[in-house]
């Protein structure tokens, strides 16, 4: 009985010890090497208030968010791909045995479906004009209308209030109730479209490959630039760096963000045209699949590949846990990460023969996979796909009326700009790197120059005969050498083009009255 | 002689007195006889004067004052008082005055013969002379006093005993006296001690200022007097200064004044005395009069709050009843009233606020009445009415002889519109017979004429008739909208209401009636015949066309939504939702408790057969071809491929197999094209033109060595460069090295002050400190400023005080500031800290 009530206490010790290194996110400096006392003391408080809140953060961890993902446990021998949904469906509680269905929409053609980020709302868009919003959580409709002419894409904006569609010219915002809001024309004929929520930037890519972000919250257009390698309609937004993959018919995959003309990072990835993208939540994994009937899973920090499977996909989706859903024809395979990046096949889906699967997507905050199929929609259950702990601070999806409207407050108000975009947002505020040619500052220009006259002063001069090296000549001569040894800084000075900067604060600034008084008077 | 006298402070108070008379002269004076007065104050001098030097020295300008006739009485009483001490204690008694000078002689000598034999200076003796009588009084004569002669005057004090013991002792010890240091000894011993005394103040300052300097945070919080008082605090100090301020400061304390206020204050007391039962009253009274006003403001609160137009009308009309019943009561009321109706009539007239003149009602006009719902019409026409109401009240007032119309409010316009018919068709009548009288003199006599006239006569005759006849139509039709508008408006109170729910071709009717009316009341003080032939107008078109139009209209515009859900029309290829297709709603109802609801789904699911594209296409690739049914089937062909497998070409094949290759060189290529755009590779060195160019020198020598080496190393560079890169070992991979400028201004320049090492800092940095991220308790200490002052707190310098070492070193340093020194300053504090400033 003891033994194992020390066990049990060393084992929550050792989790609770994890989560705070979790917590502590990463190592504090060495105060031991340090030499500055001062440095050091400040250092060694911040890192204990540091401790304080990993440690408060783990507890609260522990305490506030006990659930855990389930995963299918098979039997020895059993495979748990080989469950069907119906044995899954007899075992899960009544709540979740409601959750999947299958919805036969056979006329209005493919369809894509879009989910809001806290997985409440699911938008859907037929190509032949059918868009559906609806409420998963009381399985209610919203909004259902059609809008008559090719629809290619979905997506919802900071939340279900507003939503973009890709149709046949223009794409189009909509809110909830169907009103249209805007036309974004210069988007032109939007083959995909994504959201980056954090920083209100709606990102499309068009017909001619032209990558497009905007900005929803002014209406400013961020950026337009050119991919100049051809038509695609595969693109993903990473979202632990708001950079947006694109996949393309060379084999390549770029990534992009909207201060910069050029990809950040071009991948060859696929010996044929890339088919799809897909990047884990926690922005270090990418998937792609691609017409050589290969599925790749690639390490984002290495860039390197770390599983390929033989295998072709339509779509691809990662889910909040890490599963990987991909499509193909008719059959949605979901793969799950048995440790160190092993994904094994986990389960298996079969649609009716002849149904042509358009795109999955993980539903977020649930065990649900949604499918967007060319005779309607269907969701099935996956266990462990969905993150079983919300934090009502990041997505919430009981949220209420009020809360809703307090959260779209708090997102606008902390917006980040567009230039926050980096491959590497933990760059942000570390010290630059050096660069490779620098200008010289007004003060190392004037240090250059003063020796410069140093060492002109300091030639020493041959005596000369002739009256040559009185002390007058040899004077003027000093003179001249100063002067010559001068020239090149006043030059480089001169050249910044500036007016002095007395003169500038004396014409621009303009006191205030009461002390108007007390300004110079400009001489008459 | 006397002045020869060397140190005697007598000569210097003679000579301070003024000039005096020798003695000599003095004494030839006294033998010449003065008055009596005088002659005995000389005595009492020269009495004095025997007594003692220092006693006569004080005497003379007492002597010099009597003859100055400027003797002051009390300073003589003293001197006298002085005189018989010093008498009775002086053991050399002198009786003479003669003697006086013999005896300083004396003096003299004694003094010079003890300074000879003692050593000792004269002041000694002079002193000792000079004090002996005042302080004490010793009982043997002669010779030097001794310490013994002192201690026996202290004898039986308190401590006698150890004075007398310590003198015992170093009488019995032999004295020596060592000599002095040298300098520069005593200097260093000095500089020892003053060492030693600072560095025990200095050491104490050390933990304080230590603790402040590694303290996270220093409070300058507590002092919060600012120093600025109250107002009544600064009245206190104020003293009157200018003449102005001074004399009404003398007023306003004038004992009149404050008396007269004193009585008047108490005057108010005696009043204030009020009784008990009184004040209860009116407490009373003065909470039911709050309840009261709080109750009604509820009530009105809520009354406002309802939204009900039908309870509103029922006020307003009680409110109507209220006020006319007031009206016949009080006439000034009554006028009152029709004086504020008038204003609203003229006002009404000024603005036509009721007159479709309003955005809001332009805007409905403009897109049709028909459009709108029930409410939206029941206001037009309350608006309507409500002009006419103004409108044809202001005429009434104008002229009293329509009396018919200003008989009744709510009188219905359908009535009116029989009388105006009525009276048209009358007028026509007598017109017609009127006709008939023909002048028949002038020009009209012409035959021409005449016959012109006949014609016309005729025509008009005809015209009369039609005329006739139509107002015939329209009463009867008046007639029959009327029955059934009564049937309509018996339970409507009677007034007029567009329902459109009863959206039938009565109503229709009603309404095109309803302008009618609005146009021939608001023409009515015209011309008559105008008018006349203006109704005429509308009413032989409007009603008919009216009818029609409406009828088509609702047709089209009354539909239900649900209508056009049931029938579709032509339209019903796009009529595929959740709800119309119907699956939703089975999928709902299958949504019950049974387990196999999914194998329902599916086996239904297989019931509807796919529509599968027979003939499967290459993927849509085209961006032109981009019909919808096009793209649907690309769509849904390219996973068709994949399920019916289909043996590519051969073509296909080849092509399948061998993209591979292509895609990787034409990578490659891009990749060099990227690394040559980001370092670019170095010029080859070149022929340089210029100095034997044309001559085959340089040809022969080749190429310059210096331009070589610069070639080698630019090229050297470059492969370091490009080894640096990222992606120098990744072949598949390209990542730009381009600097993004707009990133910058998110970096830190420099490594910040403290920080000497990139790694220390940015790990210092990796943690977030806002609130989204840390508890409550860390947030407010993680984001302290090093300084918490409040904005005009005078930071006082530092003050020592006494620390408890065993205090807990980790709670944040609270500094307390004080206005003034605390007196007991050593006091320990709850936080024990010490205020200072930060250095």
């Amino acid at each position: 009985m003891a033994p194992a009530r020390v066990d049990a206490q060393k084992d929550a010790e050792n989790e609770l010890e994890m989560k705070v290194a979790k917590y502590s996110r990463g190592k504090g400096a060495d105060l031991k090497a340090l030499r500055d006392k001062k440095l050091k003391g400040q250092l060694a408080v911040k890192e204990k208030l540091f401790g304080q809140s990993a440690k408060a953060a783990a507890k609260a961890e522990q305490w506030l968010m006990p659930c855990e993902e389930g995963f299918l446990e098979p039997d020895d021998l059993e495979k748990t791909y080989r469950f069907p949904q119906e044995s899954i469906m007899k075992e899960v509680d009544l709540l979740s045995s409601r959750k999947p269905f299958d919805m036969i929409l056979p006329v209005l053609g493919p369809y894509t479906i879009e989910y809001t980020s806290n997985g409440r709302y699911m938008l859907v868009g037929g190509r032949k004009g059918h868009l559906a919003m609806m409420d998963m959580l009381n399985m209610d409709l919203i909004k259902e209308f059609q809008v008559r002419e090719t629809v290619r894409d979905v997506a919802f904006l900071h939340n279900e209030q507003l939503y973009a569609v890709a149709q046949k010219k223009y794409p189009y915002i909509y809110n909830r109730h169907g009103t249209e809001i805007h036309c974004l024309k210069e988007h032109g004929k939007v083959l995909k479209l994504q959201f980056l929520t954090k920083q209100f930037l709606l990102a499309s890519i068009n017909s001619f490959g032209q990558l497009h972000y905007q900005d929803v919250s002014t209406g400013e257009m961020i950026a337009n630039y050119r991919t100049g390698l051809g038509r695609t309609d595969v693109m993903r937004v990473n979202s632990y760096n708001a950079v947006i993959g694109l996949g393309h018919a060379g084999g390549k995959v770029t990534m992009w963000k909207p201060t910069s003309v050029k990809p950040l990072v071009t991948m060859l990835c696929h010996h044929g045209p890339v088919t799809a993208v897909a990047f884990d939540r926690g922005g270090h994994l990418m998937a792609t699949a691609g017409v050589d009937r290969k599925i790749k899973i690639w390490d984002l920090r290495k860039y390197e590949v770390v599983k390929s499977y033989t295998a072709r996909a339509q779509s691809l989706d990662f889910s909040q846990k890490g599963l990987l859903a991909c499509s193909n024809g008719s059959q949605v395979e979901i793969y799950r990460d048995f440790g160190g990046h092993d994904y094994r096949l986990y389960m298996k889906h079969r649609m009716m023969k002849g149904y042509q699967v358009g795109k999955v997507l993980f539903r977020p905050y649930e065990d649900i996979l949604g499918i967007g199929h060319s005779m309607g929609l269907s969701s099935i259950l996956v266990p462990g796909s969905g993150e079983p702990n919300f934090d009502t601070f990041v997505d919430n999806p009981m949220e209420t009326t009020k809360q809703k409207r307090e959260k779209e407050v708090h997102a606008l108000l902390d917006k980040l700009p567009p230039d926050t975009i980096m491959l590497n947002p933990n760059l942000i505020a570390t010290v630059r790197a050096p660069k490779k040619k620098e200008k010289k500052t007004k003060k190392e220009n004037e240090e250059e120059m003063e020796e410069a006259i140093e060492a002109a002063k300091n030639t020493a001069r041959k005596k000369k005969t002739k009256g040559r090296s009185k002390p007058s000549k040899r004077a003027k001569k000093k003179e001249e050498d100063v002067f010559r040894a001068k020239r090149p800084f006043l030059e480089q000075s001169e050249g910044d083009g500036r007016p002095d900067k007395k003169q500038r604060v004396g014409e621009e600034v303009e006191l205030p009255k009461a002390l108007q008084r007390f300004a110079k008077k400009p001489q008459s | 002689m006397r002045r020869g006298k060397p140190a005697r402070g007598g000569p210097d108070k003679k000579r301070r007195h003024g000039p005096r008379l020798p003695t000599t002269m003095r004494r030839e004076l006294d033998a010449m006889g003065s008055g009596p007065a005088r002659g005995s104050d000389d005595e009492e001098v020269s009495d004095a004067g025997a007594e003692d030097v220092y006693e006569y020295e004080e005497g003379v300008p007492e002597e010099e004052a009597g003859k100055n006739g400027r003797y002051d009485a009390v300073a003589k009483y003293e001197y006298e008082f002085d005189s018989d001490a010093s008498e009775a204690d002086e053991d050399v008694p002198s009786e003479e005055g003669e003697d006086m000078e013999d005896d300083g002689e004396d003096e003299e000598k004694q003094i010079r013969i003890l300074q000879e034999t003692t050593g000792m200076p004269r002041e000694a003796f002079d002193g000792k002379k000079r004090k002996q009588p005042s302080e004490l009084p010793l009982p043997h004569g002669d010779g030097p006093i001794t310490i013994h002669d002192l201690l026996d005057n202290i004898q039986g004090k308190p401590g006698y005993s150890k004075v007398r013991k310590r003198l015992q002792q170093q009488e019995k010890k032999t004295m020596v006296i060592a000599a002095p240091l040298p300098k520069v000894e005593r200097d260093k011993l000095d500089r020892n001690m003053t060492y030693e005394q600072s560095k025990g103040e200095f050491t104490k300052w050390e933990r304080p200022v230590k603790g402040n300097r590694e303290a996270a945070t220093l409070f300058f919080e507590n002092d919060v007097n600012l120093g600025v008082n109250t107002i009544a605090a600064i009245a206190s100090e104020f003293k009157p200064r200018t003449k102005l301020e001074k004399t009404i400061d003398e007023l306003t304390r004038s004992t009149e004044i404050m008396e007269a206020h004193k009585n008047d204050g108490a005057k108010i007391l005696e009043l204030n005395k009020i009784d008990v039962e009184d004040v209860r009253e009116r407490q009373n009274r003065l909470a039911k009069m709050r309840s009261l006003l709080f109750r009604h403001e509820m009530k009105a609160k809520r009354v406002k709050k309802i939204k009900s137009r039908t309870y509103h009308r029922m006020l307003k009309k009680d409110k109507l009843k209220a006020a006319s019943a007031d009206f016949e009561a009080d006439p000034e009321a009554a006028k009152d009233y029709a004086m504020k109706q008038e204003f609203k009539r003229a006002e009404e007239r000024m603005t036509l606020k009721h007159k479709n003149t309003s955005k809001w009602a332009k805007r409905i006009l403009k897109r049709g009445l028909s459009v709108q719902d029930e409410g939206t019409r029941a206001a037009i026409a309350a608006q309507l009415q409500q002009n006419a109401l103004l409108t044809r009240k202001m005429n009434s007032m104008k002229d009293d002889s329509s009396s018919e119309e200003s008989s009744d409010d709510d009188e219905d316009e359908n009535d009116s519109e029989a009388k105006i018919l009525n009276r048209g068709k009358e007028k026509i009548l007598k017109v017609i017979e009127e006709d008939k009288e023909i002048p028949n003199s002038g020009v009209f006599s012409l035959p021409f004429m005449e016959r012109a006239m006949k014609k016309q006569k005729e025509a008009a005759y005809e015209e009369a008739r039609r005329a006739l006849e139509e107002y015939d139509n329209s009463l009867r039709k008046l007639e029959e909208s009327d029955n059934t508008e009564r049937n309509d408006s018996i339970n409507v109170t009677g007034k007029r209401a567009f329902g459109p729910a009863k959206n039938t071709p009565e109503d229709a009717n009603k309404r095109q009636k309803l302008e009618e009316t609005e146009n021939s009341d608001s023409e009515y003080d015209s011309d008559p015949a105008e008018h006349l032939g203006n109704n005429e107008a509308t009413t032989k078109d409007g009603i008919p066309l009216g009818r029609a139009l409406l009828d088509d209209e609702q047709n089209d515009l009354y539909k239900s939504f649900d209508d056009i859900m049931k029938n579709p029309g032509p339209k019903t290829t796009f009529e595929v939702g959740m709800l119309a297709g119907d699956s939703w709603k089975t999928v709902k109802s299958s949504k019950g408790n049974d387990d196999n609801n999914v194998n329902r789904i599916t086996n239904k699911s297989k019931l509807q057969t796919p529509i599968v594209d027979p003939n499967p296409k290459q993927r849509d690739n085209d961006p032109d071809s981009d019909s919808e049914e096009e793209m649907v089937e690309g769509f849904m062909t390219i996973s068709d491929t994949k399920e019916n497998y289909e043996l590519p070409s051969q073509a296909d094949l080849i092509r399948q197999a061998f993209a591979g290759d292509d895609v990787e060189a034409e990578f490659e290529k891009g990749k060099m094209e990227v690394l040559n755009e980001e370092n670019p590779e170095p010029e080859k060195p070149a022929l340089v033109p210029g100095w034997g160019q044309w001559t085959d020198i340089q040809q022969k020598k080749g190429l310059p060595s210096w331009m070589i080496k610069e070639h080698e190393i630019a090229k050297r560079n470059r492969e370091e460069a490009l080894k640096r890169r990222k992606d120098s070992k990744l072949k598949h991979v390209i990542i730009s090295e381009h600097v993004d400028k707009k990133v910058e201004k998110y970096l830190a320049r420099n490594l910040p002050f403290p920080y000497t090492s990139k790694d220390v800092y940015e790990q210092s940095i990796r943690m977030p400190i806002g609130p989204d991220f840390n508890p409550a308790i860390s947030v407010s200490a993680l984001n302290r400023p090093a300084i918490v002052k409040k904005p005009g707190v005078v930071i006082k310098p530092i003050q020592y005080e006494e620390v408890d070492h065993h205090q807990k070193p980790d709670e944040p340093k609270r500094v307390i500031q004080r206005v003034t020194p605390h007196p007991n300053a050593k006091k320990k504090q709850s936080k024990g800290a010490t205020s200072h400033k930060r250095k």
